[in-house]
C-alpha cells in the first residue's frame, strides 16, 4: 500500500484541456445523439418510400392483371371491341408468339457471337480487346430506342427487309451482345489462374485449355449473363415497336410483321376502350411474371454456382 | 474510491491477482464474449494498472483480439454479439452504468492493425478528428490539441510544414502514429492497441514502441501482440490466454511480465513463451 | 472489389477493372484463335454500324437544318420544320427533377441497407432490387398512365393549386392534364432509384470497417461515422452512381412517351404536358416519312452522344472511386 504515495497521478500535459474537451463533448452528447437518431430514423423511411412503389404496382399488377387472364386470353387472335361488343377483346396469342419468336431469332443472333467476343476479351491483350470492352460497357447502357433506329436503317431500310420480326430481333440482338460479352468476360476471368496453369504445365495447348478447362468453370457465370440478357431484351418496347409493325397474326415467319407483349401492352394501355385498357393489366402480368421468373433462374443459378465454388 | 476497487481486487481466483499495488484503469471480472451464443473467449477477470502497459498474449483464435474490443464495446455493432461479466472503468461499469457508448469511447480509445487514417482529411483534420466528433469547434483548442497529440506521437516535426496534406502521403509508419495522436488528441484515459505494428516494417516498429513506454506517463495502454519479443521489451504486465478444448479463448495466466517470461505458474505459459506451440 | 462483382446489375452496370489477360503465343494461333478473333470483329463491326448508320440517317438534317433541330421550338409533321428545343428541354427538366427525388431517396435507402438491415438480409434486398430493375419500362409507364394519372388529375394537381407560390412553379392546369412533366420525372424518379440504389449501396458497403470502427472509436455517433467517414470515402462512387443513373434516366423512352403527355412545346411548368427526345422518337417513328425521320435521328444521335458522355465519365468516377479505396 505504501507504494500508492509514491506514484502520483503524473502531471499531465494540458490537463485543463482535458477538462474543456470533456466538458464540451458531454455537453453536446445529447444533441449529436439526438441528430444522429433523427437522420438514421430518415434514411429507414426512405428505405420504406423506395419500397411503395414496388408494393403499388405489384399490387395493382395481381389485382387487375389476375381477373383477365384466363384460356383465351392465351391462345385466341385479339379482336377490336365495337359497340355492339365492347368487351370483345380476344386474346393476346399473337403478341406470346411473337415476343418468343423474337427471343428465339434475337438470341440465336446474339449469344454465340457474345460468348465468343466475352472469351476473347477475358484471354487476349490487345489494343482491340480494350476498346471492344470499352465499346461494350458503354452499348450496354446505351438507350434501347437507339437500337430501333439502327435496326430500321440498316435491316428496314437498307437490307430492303421490311418491317418484320427479324428487324425486330436484330434490335433486340444488339441489346443482349453488350450484356452477354461483359458477364462472359466476368465468369471467364474468375476462373482460377492455377486452373490454366496446371493445363499449360501439362503440356496442353491454350486452346484446348479454354475449350476444356476454362469454358467449363465458367459456363455457370455464362449462363447466369445469358439468361439476365434475354430476361432484359423480352420486356424492351422501344427497339421492337420501331421495327416489326404489329402484326395481328400467330406468325413464327422471320420476314413476317409480328407482335409483341410489351407493344400490345403500350397500344392497349392508350385505347380508348376500358375493356382493352383492363386487358393491358393481364398482359403485364404475364411479362413481369415472365422476367421474374428468368432472373430469378439466373440468381438462383449464380448462387449455386458460388456453392459449388465454395 | 480507488480503496474500494482494490478491496474488491482482493477476492480474485487462483489464476489471477494483482500483480502490484498501483492505481487501477480498467477491471475486469468473469468477461465473456460471445457470438450467436458460441463462446470466443471466457474467464478473465484481471486488473489494469494505471500508467503501465498490460499486453494481451496468446496465439491465434485465443480471443485477444476480441477481449480488447469488448473494453470498448465495439461488439455493439455486430449482432449476435454479448459480453457478459464486468468491466469497470474508474468503477463504472462500462456495460450497465450510467455511461453512454460515445462517452466512453472518448474515454477509451483505439488503435488498429492498419494503419487508417481517415483517407479524405488532411493529417491535421485526422488529428482532431475526435474533438470535431465530440462538438469542439473552437479554433484555438483544435489547434492546441492537434499540437499535442502530434507531438506526443512523436509526429510533430515530420509534419508540422505539412499539416494541410492528405494522410495518405504518409509513410506507413507515419500514418499509424498519426493514428494513435488522433486517439490521443481525445486525451483518453486507457487506450487499446490492436497488434498496431503488425503490418509495419522493423524500425517504424521500433518507433511505435519507443513511443509506447513514453506514453504511458499519460495513458494506460493495453496492447494486443502476437510477437512475445515485443510484449516482453514494451510491457509491464502480461495476459496470456489460450483456446480450450471447446475452441473458446480463456484466460491462463495474468501476471507481471517479468514473471509471465521467467516463472510462469502455468507449464502451458511457459510452453508458450519458449515458443514450444504458437 | 469482387464484393462489387458478385452483383450482377454492378457488374453490368460497371464492367471489370481489367486485370491482364494472357496472349497465346503466335505459334499456337490456331483455328480456334482465328474463331475468337472472328466474333471479335464482327462485334467491332456491329458498333461502328450502330453509331454510323444513325449519324448517317440524320446526316440530311445536320447538313440543312442543325440549327432548327437545336433551338428551334415547333415540330410539324409531314413537312417540317422539325424544332428538337421542346425535346432537348423536357429530357432535361424530367430526367434532373427523376435525379433529385431518386438520389435523395436512394442515398437513404442504401444507407438503411448497409447499416440497419441485418446482414443475412441483405441477399434478399439485393434480389429485390434487382427485381425492381427487371421490371420493364412499359410496366412502370403503364402504372403510370392507368393508376398515377388519374390520381395527379384528380388529387395532387388541385391540392398543387391551392397554394398560391404552387401555381407559378407548376402552371395551373386545373384538372385538364393528369400526364405531365412532372408526372414523367417522377416515375423516372422510381425506374432509376433501383439502379442508383444498387450502385450506391456497393460503394458504401466497402468502405472499410475499420475506418468506421475508428470514428466510433472516437466518441462519434452512427450519423457522424456515416456523414463524417463513411460518405467522403464513397463520394466518387456515389457521384458515379448519380450519373450513371442520369444516363438512364435520360435514355428511359416508353414510360416517358405514356405519362409524359406526348405535347411538343417548351414547357417549364411541370403540371403541363411535355416529351423527351425518347419519347418523341417512340411516338412519331410509326407516320414520319423522309426528312422527318432523319430529324428523327438526328434526335437519336443528340441522345447517344448524352448518353455516351455521362456514362463515360460515370465509369471513370467509379474508376477513380476503386483506385481511392486500393489506396486505403
Amino acid at each position: 500500500m505504501s507504494d500508492m504515495t509514491e506514484i502520483q497521478e503524473p502531471k499531465e500535459v494540458g490537463n485543463e484541456m482535458r477538462g474543456e474537451i470533456r466538458r464540451i463533448s458531454s455537453h453536446s452528447r445529447a444533441r449529436r445523439l439526438a441528430v444522429s437518431r433523427m437522420m438514421i430514423a430518415l434514411c429507414a423511411i426512405a428505405l420504406l418510400v423506395s419500397a411503395v412503389p414496388l408494393v403499388m404496382l405489384l399490387y395493382q399488377l395481381f389485382k387487375q392483371g389476375l381477373p383477365v387472364i384466363d384460356k383465351a386470353f392465351f391462345t385466341t387472335l385479339p379482336s377490336t371491341p365495337s359497340l355492339i361488343a365492347p368487351n370483345a377483346t380476344g386474346g393476346v396469342s399473337n403478341a406470346i408468339v411473337g415476343t418468343l419468336a423474337l427471343t428465339i431469332y434475337a438470341s440465336v443472333m446474339a449469344i454465340p457471337v457474345g460468348i465468343l467476343v466475352g472469351i476473347y476479351l477475358a484471354e487476349t491483350e490487345s489494343k482491340l480487346a480494350s476498346s471492344l470492352r470499352v465499346i461494350a460497357q458503354t452499348m450496354a447502357g446505351a438507350p434501347s430506342i437507339l437500337m430501333g433506329l439502327f435496326a430500321f436503317s440498316f435491316v428496314v431500310r437498307d437490307l430492303n427487309v421490311g418491317f418484320s420480326a427479324i428487324a425486330g430481333s436484330f434490335a433486340l440482338a444488339v441489346l443482349m451482345l453488350p450484356v452477354i460479352v461483359i458477364s462472359t468476360e466476368i465468369a471467364v476471368r474468375n476462373v482460377p489462374n492455377t486452373l490454366r496453369e496446371a493445363g499449360l504445365a501439362l503440356g496442353a495447348k491454350p486452346h484446348v485449355i479454354s475449350l476444356r478447362v476454362v469454358l467449363p468453370a465458367s459456363a455457370s457465370g455464362i449462363v447466369t449473363g445469358t439468361i439476365l440478357a434475354v430476361s432484359r431484351a423480352v420486356g424492351e418496347t422501344a427497339p421492337v415497336m420501331l421495327v416489326i409493325a404489329g402484326g395481328f397474326t400467330n406468325s413464327w415467319k422471320p420476314f413476317d410483321p409480328v407482335s409483341a407483349l410489351p407493344l400490345s401492352i403500350y397500344e392497349n394501355a392508350k385505347s380508348e376502350w376500358p375493356s382493352l385498357r383492363a386487358q393491358v393489366w393481364g398482359i403485364a402480368l404475364v411479362l413481369v411474371v415472365f422476367i421474374f421468373v428468368l432472373s430469378l433462374s439466373a440468381r438462383i443459378w449464380a448462387s449455386r454456382k458460388q456453392q459449388v465454388k465454395n | 474510491m480507488e480503496q474500494e476497487i482494490m478491496t474488491e481486487t482482493h477476492s480474485g481466483t487462483a489464476v489471477t491477482a494483482s500483480p502490484n499495488r498501483q492505481a487501477i484503469a480498467m477491471q475486469l471480472k468473469d468477461v465473456a464474449v460471445s457470438f450467436n451464443g458460441r463462446t470466443a473467449v471466457r474467464d478473465c477477470t484481471f486488473d489494469v494498472a494505471k500508467n503501465r502497459v498490460t499486453s494481451l498474449i496468446g496465439p491465434s483464435g485465443s480471443g485477444k483480439t476480441t477481449l480488447l474490443r469488448a473494453l470498448n464495446r465495439l461488439h455493439d455493432l455486430t449482432s449476435g454479439a454479448k459480453v457478459s461479466g464486468h468491466i469497470l472503468l474508474e468503477g463504472t461499469d462500462v456495460y450497465r452504468g450510467d455511461l453512454t457508448v460515445t462517452e466512453l469511447r472518448t474515454r477509451v480509445g483505439m488503435v488498429f492493425q492498419r494503419p487508417n487514417p481517415f483517407p479524405t482529411m488532411s493529417i491535421y483534420d485526422n488529428a482532431v478528428s475526435g474533438l470535431r466528433f465530440n462538438g469542439i469547434k473552437k479554433k484555438a483548442l483544435l489547434d492546441e490539441a492537434a499540437e499535442t497529440s502530434l507531438r506526443a506521437a512523436a509526429l510533430w516535426d515530420s509534419v508540422e510544414g505539412r499539416l494541410k496534406v492528405a494522410a495518405s502521403n504518409l509513410s506507413g509508419g507515419e500514418q499509424q502514429r498519426l493514428c494513435i495522436a488522433r486517439a490521443l488528441a481525445m486525451d483518453p484515459e486507457v487506450l487499446l492497441m490492436d497488434e498496431p505494428t503488425s503490418a509495419l516494417d522493423p524500425i517504424a516498429t521500433l518507433r511505435i514502441e519507443e513511443l509506447m513506454t513514453t506514453l504511458k506517463s499519460r495513458v494506460t495502454i493495453i496492447i494486443v501482440t502476437h510477437n512475445m519479443q515485443q510484449a516482453a521489451r514494451i510491457s509491464d504486465d502480461c495476459a496470456f490466454l489460450l483456446m480450450g478444448e471447446d475452441r473458446a479463448g480463456e484466460l491462463i495466466e495474468f501476471d507481471t511480465t517479468e514473471k509471465i517470461f521467467n516463472n510462469p505458474r502455468d507449464p502451458r505459459t511457459l510452453d508458450y513463451t519458449l515458443g514450444r506451440f504458437g | 472489389m469482387s464484393e462489387i462483382l458478385n452483383e450482377s446489375i454492378v457488374a453490368l452496370e460497371l464492367g471489370d477493372e481489367a486485370a491482364g489477360g494472357y496472349n497465346p503465343p503466335a505459334a499456337s494461333r490456331t483455328w480456334y484463335h482465328y474463331l475468337l478473333l472472328a466474333g471479335a470483329i464482327l462485334f467491332a463491326a456491329v458498333s461502328v454500324g450502330f453509331v454510323g448508320t444513325i449519324f448517317w440517317s440524320s446526316l440530311p438534317t445536320w447538313l440543312h437544318h442543325a440549327g432548327t433541330l437545336l433551338g428551334g421550338k415547333g415540330w410539324a409533321s409531314p413537312l417540317g420544320p422539325f424544332g428538337g428545343l421542346a425535346m432537348i428541354t423536357g429530357t432535361f427538366e424530367t430526367s434532373l427533377i427523376a435525379l433529385v427525388l431518386a438520389v435523395i431517396v436512394g442515398l437513404g435507402t442504401s444507407i438503411a441497407i448497409v447499416f440497419l438491415i441485418p446482414r443475412r438480409f441483405r441477399n434478399v434486398i439485393a434480389t429485390l432490387v434487382e427485381l425492381l430493375a427487371a421490371v420493364p419500362s412499359i410496366v412502370y409507364g403503364l402504372w403510370g398512365l392507368l393508376v398515377l394519372a388519374p390520381w395527379m388529375e384528380t388529387t395532387v394537381n388541385p391540392w398543387l393549386n391551392s397554394w398560391p407560390f404552387a401555381k407559378a412553379i407548376f402552371g395551373n392546369p386545373g384538372q385538364e392534364f393528369g400526364t405531365s412533366l412532372l408526372l414523367a420525372s417522377i416515375v423516372l424518379g422510381i425506374m432509376i432509384l433501383p439502379t442508383f440504389v444498387a450502385i450506391s449501396r456497393e460503394v458504401i458497403a466497402v468502405v472499410p470497417q475499420d475506418l468506421i470502427e475508428a470514428s466510433l472509436s472516437l466518441g462519434a455517433t452512427r450519423w457522424q461515422v456515416i456523414r463524417g467517414v463513411v460518405l467522403p470515402t464513397a463520394k466518387i462512387g456515389l457521384f458515379g452512381a448519380t450519373f450513371l443513373a442520369l444516363a438512364r434516366a435520360t435514355g428511359e423512352t416508353v414510360a416517358v412517351a405514356l405519362v409524359a403527355g406526348g405535347v411538343a412545346n417548351v414547357q417549364f411548368h411541370l403540371l403541363y404536358p411535355g416529351t423527351s427526345i425518347a419519347a418523341w422518337i417512340a411516338t412519331e417513328f410509326g407516320e414520319s416519312q423522309g426528312n422527318e425521320i432523319a430529324a428523327l435521328m438526328a434526335l437519336g444521335v443528340l441522345l447517344m452522344l448524352l448518353n455516351f458522355g455521362l456514362s463515360l465519365v460515370s465509369r471513370w468516377l467509379v474508376r477513380r472511386q476503386r483506385r481511392v479505396l486500393a489506396l486505403v
